[in-house]
């Protein structure tokens, strides 16, 4: 039995053509009938299908021949890297897709070095080689120089037209290893997801590395120490298939009674609680959100609805984190932890399209490292919260290591956009001689601003970005409050590198000046550091507002307007006396060049 | 109390800033229009049990109407008996639209009071206004209607035009008032969407001009005798305006005519607005979606553009937006009047929107 299973996922960077070849392969192994057929079919969320991109982890079984293949759809971010690797731990084998007009970008790189390091047996398919663009003996010189593979290993497929696609399912019947494993051995499953279901509770995605899984056994979780009683296993079509069981070498699912996924951590591995296997899998790791924002109600009143509407998210979301917070401008709010900025983006953007709230987003900040002068460290993960600078011994701020693959003509803006950024150059290689990947340490904070979209403007949109996390490292940063009306407000503070304070200070009192309408008086808007003043501007007082003529009775016209009038100012949010709309909460992300 | 507004929607020309219905070229449909008008009045009178107080005739340019016209509008009320005896009859007058001859024919049928267009005495600002006359114009308008015997003479200005300087004005305004109208009203020049002047670039005088421009306006004015009675209306003892009075206080009126509007009993509706349609169907109204809570609104934010203001106890479900505004200068109270201060009415519309 376990010599006919063959599982796998499929690498590839954004836009090459994952979900299609996915959509080909399940057409073709007749898992999906044409009735039920529609593109991108493992991308379930609309979200992921206006982007483009994979959010959440998926599995499909697919029968050819006489073996059981099954695909492990990883999440494509590098947000999202930890799962992508934990997917990647339950596979023997990943289909490494790159477009054959375009080459290997950052994320086939990132990828490609995940699989390596789970062992993984690599298939280099270049793809889209239909298009008129395509060169793919261009992109096998880059598959050799980058991973050392053979000619011979790469198959050349288009999966929009069907190209190679046989080829592709021989290659993972022959090449891939069968699973490694013992049936007759305590149980261990590694979780690659889980998501919730609001009948079922939640249903684990678990790859059975050793042993067997039977509903009805007592489990423990071996990380987050939790016990349960299974209610259900079995295999993943298009829906969930019951099974009387799941043996060694299987992928499939189970429901045992748990009701929120943070307790059912990806990474983490279940056993049998009467015979519990004798070490946890490998590779787990408890989430630890990287970026951090203050998510605040526009109207005062939403401040449940936006809690209970997180929570909600949370269900099915187990690296999302969030606390209550106040705010002394803000009022009620919540501090919301995230994996990235892509992942805030998506809750931000759930929030207002599914739960219907208007919200105002406060710059999103990394955590930072404080060590204090009593010789004690804090992790501050709000920049109100930074101590008085003179109980500070020095502040630390994770470090990433950034790679960047990019056109040779462009090396010159990225090395001016990155290092203005505060980034080290490490190094630089050329793929070929078109095509050249430079190696960055850069500070996370630099990059959660808008440094991707600027990266793909100085570049023409050809840049693509990968990074890893490297630690905390010392940097000379002081916390930048802006005062408006001299009042502080406490949103707006932000951490930055002392040599970049002044031209940043400048840049938002400026950005503010144009976000915030004028008032009946003058307003000063003001950047500090600690009570020194770095930089200044007023919004001058509106003199003037009257309506002068009364067109024959027409009251209503008149009474119109003035609601106009006054809606627009219900768009905001009161900050002591001012008026302050969400751009200029914005403004903070906006001081690049 | 009720009034009457007439409106009368025809122009030689329509000027750049305008956008009150009015349409040029219609002058053949006059006759019929007249009808029409007759036609909804006595439809009115038969549902509605009213007295009339004022009656003003609006535009457009109801100057360009003959008196045959007017002997035909006038004679309905009072054939009704639905005429107080003391009536205030309002007529707008442009320059250049009626002779002395014209303007003793109207003071016969019992107008009694002239609301003059002239807007500007500079012959190059009337002109960028659009005007169809020039200064001279309006000197010979004027003097034919005191001749006439029209003693109650308003004279209609406009300030913050394109182009023009705070002493530009102040030569406007101290022309106005050797005139020695009875009434005077200066109207900041707004720039309304579908207007000549809403398409063009223009050099308009700064906030802080316009500022000094109505600043000096109210010294002048008041120091020259007049009344500054709502923001934009000065009047000599005993010539307020009366019709426009009723407005302010949400009193009742009633509007005929293409896009006129009326207001009774809370209730509010308007006529079609352009004049084929008010013809073909005069009947049809359009109700505001007015009620009880939008009835005291209006009662207040028009309330407060007369500078006697409102008594307190209107103010009910307010106290806080009240409040507020007394502690930041733009309200205050006086004799238990909630009325503007000098700074709320430069800021009236900050005032007004709390209200709606």
């Amino acid at each position: 039995m376990i010599s006919r299973i063959r599982n796998f996922s499929i690498i590839a960077h954004i836009d090459h053509g994952k979900s299609t070849l996915a959509d080909r392969l399940l057409e073709f192994t007749h898992t999906v009938d044409k009735r039920e057929m529609r593109e991108q079919i493992l991308d379930t969320m609309e979200l992921e299908r206006e982007r483009g991109i994979t959010i959440k982890a998926q599995a499909i079984r697919m029968s050819y021949k006489d073996y059981i293949l099954n695909l492990i759809d990883t999440p494509g971010h590098v947000d999202f890297s930890y799962e992508v690797s934990r997917s990647l731990a339950a596979c023997e084998g990943a289909l490494l897709l790159v477009d054959a007009t375009q080459g290997i970008e950052a994320q086939t790189l990132a990828n490609a070095h995940l699989a390596k390091q789970n062992n993984l047996v690599i298939i280099p398919v270049i793809n889209k080689i239909d298009l008129p663009a395509a060169e793919p003996e261009r992109i096998a010189e880059e598959l050799k120089n980058a991973f050392g593979i053979k000619e011979e290993e790469i198959i050349l497929a288009s999966a929009k037209e069907g190209i190679g696609v046989p080829e592709i399912l021989e290659a993972i019947i022959n090449r891939i290893p069968l699973p490694q494993g013992k049936a007759d051995v305590p149980l261990q499953a590694l979780i690659f997801d889980s998501h919730y279901d609001p009948f079922r509770g939640v249903i684990a995605y678990i790859r059975i590395m050793n042993g067997e899984i039977t509903p009805g056994i007592k489990i423990h979780l071996m990380g987050t120490k939790g016990s349960f009683e299974v209610q259900e296993v079995g295999t993943l079509r298009l829906g969930l298939r019951p099974k009387e069981r799941l043996s060694v070498g299987e992928v499939g699912y189970m429901i045992a009674g748990i009701k929120e996924v943070k307790e059912c951590r990806v990474g983490d591995t279940v056993t049998d609680a009467k015979h519990p296997a004798k070490k946890a899998l490998p590779g787990y790791k408890p989430i630890k959100p990287m970026v951090f924002c203050g998510f605040y109600p526009l109207a005062g009143e939403d401040y449940e609805n936006l809690k209970d509407a997180i929570a909600k998210l949370q269900l099915n979301d187990a690296a999302l984190f969030f606390e209550p917070e106040s705010s002394a401008a803000l009022g009620y709010g919540l501090r919301c932890g995230f994996l990235g900025l892509l992942h805030l983006e998506i809750v931000q953007e759930r929030l207002e399209r599914e739960f219907n709230l208007k919200i105002i987003a406060t710059a999103p900040n990394v955590v930072y490292k404080v060590n204090l002068k009593k010789e004690e460290s804090i992790f501050i993960d709000n920049p109100t919260r930074m101590p008085k600078l003179t109980e500070i011994e020095s502040i630390e701020e994770p470090y990433l290591r950034l790679t960047i693959f990019t056109p040779a003509e462009h090396v010159g803006a990225v090395m001016d956009l990155t290092t203005e950024k505060r980034g080290n150059f490490i190094n630089m290689e050329y793929l070929d001689p078109k095509r050249v990947m430079m190696t960055f340490e850069i500070p996370l904070s630099e990059i959660i601003s808008e440094y991707h979209d600027q990266l793909k403007s100085v570049t023409r949109g050809y840049a693509s970005m990968d990074y890893e996390v490297m630690g905390y490292r010392k940097s000379d940063l002081v916390k930048m409050d802006i005062l408006l009306n001299q009042e502080p407000v406490d949103a707006l503070s932000t951490i930055v590198h002392r040599d970049y304070a002044h031209p940043r200070g400048k840049r938002l009192v400026e950005k503010l000046k144009e976000a915030i309408p004028r008032h009946q008086f003058v307003i000063p808007v003001q950047a500090s550091i600690g009570s020194k003043v770095i930089a200044r501007e007023n919004i001058s007082a509106i003199k003037k507002n009257v309506l002068q003529k009364c067109y024959g009775g027409d009251v209503t016209r008149k009474r119109k307007l003035l609601e106009k009038q006054k809606a627009g100012k219900k768009r905001m949010k009161r900050v002591g006396k001012v008026d302050v709309p969400q751009e200029a909460f914005l403004a903070v992300l906006r001081l690049g060049k | 109390m009720t009034s009457l507004y007439i409106h009368i929607p025809f122009c030689k020309k329509k000027c750049n800033y305008c956008d009150f219905v009015s349409y040029s070229g219609k002058e053949h449909l006059m006759d019929e229009y007249v009808n029409a008008l007759m036609h909804e009045f006595e439809s009115l009178l038969s549902t509605f049990d009213f007295q009339l107080s004022t009656i003003y005739f609006g535009g457009g340019t109801p100057t360009l109407l003959s008196p045959k016209h007017f002997e035909k509008i006038l004679n309905l009320p009072s054939a009704f008996h639905s005429l107080l005896s003391t009536l205030e009859i309002s007529i707008e007058a442009n320059p250049g639209t009626a002779d002395k001859a014209k303007l003793k024919e109207l003071k016969k049928l019992g107008i009694n009071r002239i609301s003059i267009g002239a807007q500007s005495f500079n012959d190059k600002h009337l002109k960028t206004l659009g005007r169809i006359h020039n200064s001279k114009d309006i000197f010979r308008i004027y003097d034919d209607a005191r001749s006439v015997g029209l003693k109650n003479i308003n004279l209609d200005l406009i300030f913050a035009l394109p182009d023009q300087t705070l002493n530009q004005w102040k030569r406007d305004l101290h022309t106005a008032i050797s005139l020695e109208p009875k009434h005077l009203s200066a109207y900041n020049l707004q720039i309304e969407k579908g207007t000549v002047f809403h398409s063009q670039k223009l050099n308009l005088p700064s906030e802080e001009t316009e500022l000094k421009m109505y600043e000096y306006t109210i010294e002048t004015l008041t120091q020259a005798g007049f009344k500054h009675y709502e923001i934009s209306n000065f009047a000599r003892p005993g010539f307020k305006c009366q019709h426009n009075i009723n407005y302010w206080k949400n009193g009742n009126y009633i509007g005929i005519g293409a896009g006129a509007h009326s207001h009774v009993n809370g209730k509010r509706w308007s006529n079609p607005s352009t004049i084929e349609e008010y013809l073909n169907d005069a009947g049809r109204k359009t109700h505001d979606d007015s009620h009880d809570a939008t009835d005291q609104r209006e009662t207040l934010f028009m309330g407060l553009r007369l500078l006697e203001g409102l008594p307190h106890d209107n103010f009910q479900g307010f106290e806080k937006d009240l409040a507020e505004l007394i502690e930041s200068g733009l309200l205050t109270k006086e004799n238990s009047h909630i009325k503007l201060t000098r700074r709320g009415l430069y800021l009236a519309n900050q005032v007004f929107e709390k209200f709606v």
